[in-house]
């Protein structure tokens, strides 16, 4: 199955000197690797967690006293999350210390953009899920953050309806780090691969 | 085959492969030696000091600390970054590669910011106490 992905993702043949492991490190592809690893221990977690301001964090509690490797589920998908921003970071700087975003892949580097910005967007949702005092706090400080922005009182206003943590906002949070998001970069990725194909293939084009 | 060229199956997709396969294991495998913490149930009416955002934000906190309208270098910076390939003062190259001559400003630019979003995380995250006082870790 792996094959037939990237049989439809790279060319048929490449230059033997062009196999070269330092062209991009395979930074993209580890993210896309991390993402679904991600898919996968979150997944799992929406067995246990309840979204509701007075569940949230009991749920978790029993999640790591009483299931079997919830704990350790809990930390995969937590480090799965930090590792994918730390490799799109760095995918990221690789594009452009390698001049790959410019034309013919211009557009896909617009899509890379939009894809870090969910990314990171979907890390910040997933913040306040626990419902623990790190949780709250960081998701209080990036409101404010926001908050700072033009525009931002009105996108904070969409997100937190009634205040952090309160009923409406954790079941937007929820939402969004579960379905919408997730989806959306899912479907930014596969647009991402395909223009990676149409522009040539991998580094240098082929 | 022509000459000098090889099938990407299996000499290419093997590269990936082996990436992949790295890279889960050392995510499997720190997962159980770094466990997630989970600190007191949430309540608004006891604030920490200081208040920390998410890691990945901690350098936008940094900043705007010093001054909320640095939140203008925070949007010209993701502006600038998205239109990176209509920006004047590049030549196009044919093939992509490392701090290739025509790209070499944009490249230096990237680097400074890069070393300057890393370094405002470490200080919000390990030189920040109290008040958002400067402290020393150590």
């Amino acid at each position: 199955m792996l094959n037939d992905f990237l049989s439809h993702l790279f060319p048929r043949v490449v230059l033997r000197r062009n196999l070269a492991f330092s062209y991009t490190f395979c930074l993209g592809g580890l993210a896309f690797g991390a993402f679904l690893l991600l898919l996968l221990s979150g997944m799992l977690l929406l067995f246990y967690y309840q979204a509701a301001p007075d569940k949230a964090y009991a749920s978790i509690l029993f999640l790591e006293s009483s299931v079997w490797g919830g704990g350790y589920l809990r930390s995969l998908h937590r480090l799965c999350s930090h590792t994918l921003l730390v490799l799109l970071m760095l995918h990221t700087l690789r594009v452009v210390l390698t001049g790959a975003y410019q034309k013919p892949r211009h557009l896909n580097w617009v899509i890379g953009c939009l894809l870090m910005l969910l990314c990171v967007f979907e890390a910040y949702t997933g913040y306040l899920l626990p419902m623990d005092q790190l949780a709250l706090w960081a998701t209080q400080t990036g409101m404010e953050l926001l908050a700072i922005f033009p525009c931002g009182p009105l996108l904070r206003g969409i997100l937190v309806p009634d205040g952090i943590g309160q009923s409406m906002s954790l079941l937007r949070f929820y939402a969004l780090h579960i379905m919408l998001v997730p989806l959306s970069v899912m479907g930014l990725s596969f647009l991402h691969f395909y223009r990676i194909r149409k522009n040539k293939g991998v580094l240098p084009y082929l | 085959m022509t000459r000098g060229y090889l099938k990407s199956s299996p000499y290419f997709f093997r590269i990936i492969k082996i990436a992949w396969v790295v890279s889960t294991i050392c995510l499997l495998v720190s997962a159980a030696l770094l466990p997630a913490p989970l600190q007191e149930p949430a309540d608004l009416a006891r604030v920490p000091n200081p208040v920390k955002s998410a890691w990945f934000l901690l350098w936008i906190q940094e900043l705007v600390s010093h001054s909320k309208y640095l939140i203008y270098a925070v949007l010209v910076l993701a502006v600038g970054m998205v239109l990176l390939p209509w920006l004047p003062g590049q030549k196009k190259s044919d093939q992509a590669t490392w701090l290739g001559k025509g790209h070499l400003g944009i490249a230096a630019a990237a680097m400074a910011t890069f070393a300057a979003v890393l370094l405002l995380t470490v200080v919000a995250r390990y030189f920040r106490g109290e008040n958002w006082a400067f402290v020393l870790p150590f």
